[in-house]
């Protein structure tokens, strides 16, 4: 018990020293508030014109579908049913059209006069029996699609940024060999990293969340608690990787490249600018061991969707699997 | 009586193919200061880092009061590296708090504060202090736990002659308060005011051994300097020079 206290003692003084150098550095504090505000408002402005197309139509498979697809200004991809329908609701496709033996199953979400329009081209067009579903739910602007993975993103760069790039900077400049020389142990060190840096990044994803709602009143219907919940393992899985990146690392520079490894297929794959939904297969299977991928579809779930603890623990786990991992190998393999 | 903390037995230390220390021998009394000495890259840092426990050799042995290095070992000793940085934008006052919080019965830090005379720059950013308020604050943080065994590497590199001087009587309060010290250093006659016994080593291994006057006196020489570069052909730096 003692021993324990004493443990707590020592990562509660690295925790408070790590916190005042970050609040310290008033650059780079205000730098991570300011630059995710500046990307959801530049965003909101670029895309808040119509799209190009102008229907949008999802498939579930390639088979011998509706003549439909094929007219000028109507654009399609491809998705399976539960992501097709998801859109629909989101009013992010107009129609979704399924060719089942000699029938076509088609749904319209009740809401969007685009889906009217193309249920009456689809009627006239169309010589196979139709089945019609429906659905509801009303449109997403790109800006309300857009936030979650901006907030991922913030929190990526702000996770294994302020947790690898600064540990392989006290490794370089002697200053983790002088805390070796102290009773300090490992795990103390490194937990005290991971829970100072994830206060400070779901602080700062809190206030960017917070202050951009106010001004564009983007769409949240789920649970606020389940969202901090996401933050918090979505935080703690990539701070654990940036601690897993610097457990040896020597230099800076190659810290540097390791970590652009890292969020570069993140930034592109993960989904924070745009769905992957209309992309190759394997692509979209790659996205799912990038743990960015699991906080956003998590997050967008919930905020879009009004998911349940049930719908995102899948998430969930593969986010508590990273974490597992990340500290695992980062206590394994760091080096002073 | 004295007794001996800490002793080296054929002590050797090599990376990859490079020996850092080869084969060293030596015995260092309870309250002693013990200076290691000789020019870049005779092995003085490698040396210190094994008695310091911060390394492990490659053969031979560092044993404390005649066993292993206890489990508790760094409890009981304080050390002030040659470079070392402190976290960014923390204060000397951040840094004593810090440190002191890592042992269970560290030294007031008011004491700290007044010994190694911390209080014109307590509260400034520990990147915009002088060289010798710097190693003072060193110090200080080596000593917040109240060691018995104090190493020091190099103190007084690159401090101008006043800091050196302060820095000169700190480490002799420190060898009153009956401290086991043990220092590296360039400095001929940082060497002879402070030291009590020296092993002067040279590509890893020992030229001599013996305290500054006897070394001197057996050597027939008028200097530690004038030693050195009669055994190696390498001269050591003189204080002056350095100032100059």
């Amino acid at each position: 018990m003692k021993s324990a206290m004493r443990s707590l003692k020592r990562m509660k003084a690295v925790f408070v020293a790590r916190n005042l150098e970050y609040l310290r550095d008033r650059a780079s504090f205000g730098w991570n508030l300011v630059f995710p505000v500046l990307i959801v408002f530049a965003l909101a402005v670029v895309f808040s014109g119509p799209t190009k197309a102008l229907f949008t139509v999802t498939t579930i498979g390639q088979e011998a579908l509706p003549e439909l697809v094929k007219f000028p200004g109507v654009e399609s991809l491809e998705a399976d049913r539960t992501k097709a329908l998801e859109r629909l609701s989101r009013q992010q496709t107009d129609l979704v059209l399924e060719v089942r033996d000699q029938s076509v199953n088609y749904w319209v979400n009740g809401n969007s006069a685009a889906g009217a329009i193309l249920e009456i081209l689809l009627q006239y067009t169309e010589d196979r029996p139709l089945e019609r579903g429906e659905t509801d739910g009303q449109a997403i602007r790109y800006v309300d699609w857009v936030v979650p993975g901006i907030l991922g993103m913030n929190m990526m760069y702000s996770a294994l940024w302020g947790v690898g790039y600064v540990v392989v900077r006290y490794r370089q400049s002697g200053y983790l060999r002088r805390l070796k020389a102290t009773p300090l142990t490992k795990f103390e060190f490194l937990s005290a990293q991971v829970l100072s840096r994830l206060l400070v990044t779901l602080t700062a994803s809190s206030i960017v969340f917070i202050g951009t709602n106010l001004i564009l009143d983007y769409k949240m219907v789920g649970s606020i608690a389940l969202l901090v919940l996401i933050a918090l393992m979505g935080g703690l899985a990539m701070i654990t990787l940036g601690l897993a990146i610097a457990c040896r690392t020597e230099s800076k520079e190659f810290a540097d490249g390791l970590l652009n490894a890292v969020t570069f297929p993140m930034l592109l794959l993960s989904g924070v600018w745009f769905s992957l939904d209309g992309s190759p297969q394997w692509v979209q299977t790659m996205a799912q061991v990038l743990p960015l991928t699991h906080v956003l579809e998590a997050a967008r779930a919930v905020m879009l969707d009004n998911a349940g603890f049930a719908d995102i623990a899948l998430h969930l786990s593969v986010l508590v699997g990273f974490c597992v991992v990340g500290m695992g190998v980062s206590i394994k393999l760091f080096k002073w | 009586m004295t007794e001996t903390i800490l002793a080296v037995r054929g002590l050797r230390k090599s990376y990859d193919d490079v020996v850092a220390v080869d084969g060293l021998d030596f015995e260092i009394e309870s309250g002693q200061c013990f200076g290691l000495l000789g020019p870049n890259g005779a092995g003085k840092s490698t040396t210190l880092a094994l008695l310091e426990g911060m390394e492990l050799p490659t053969s031979g042995s560092v044993t404390y009061r005649g066993g292993a290095l206890p489990a508790d070992y760094q409890d009981r000793v304080g050390i002030q590296f040659q470079a070392t940085a402190l976290q960014d934008y923390l204060t000397p006052f951040d840094n004593l708090k810090l440190f002191s919080s890592f042992y269970d019965d560290p030294i007031s830090m008011d004491r700290l504060i007044e010994q190694f005379r911390l209080g014109e720059f307590l509260h400034r950013d520990a990147r915009r202090l002088s060289g010798g308020q710097r190693q003072r604050l060193l110090l200080a943080l080596a000593l917040v736990h109240n060691p018995e065994i104090v190493f020091l590497d190099e103190p007084t590199t690159g401090l101008d002659p006043r800091s050196r001087r302060d820095l000169w009587d700190v480490v002799t309060d420190l060898k009153a308060d009956g401290r086991t010290l043990i220092l590296t250093t360039h400095y001929m006659e940082e060497a002879e005011v402070l030291c009590d016994q020296l092993v002067i080593l040279s590509h890893g291994q020992t030229l001599l051994q013996g305290t500054p006057k006897q070394l001197i006196k057996d050597a027939g020489v008028v200097d530690l300097d004038t030693l050195f570069l009669s055994l190696t052909g390498e001269p050591l730096v003189k204080t002056q020079e350095v100032i100059e």
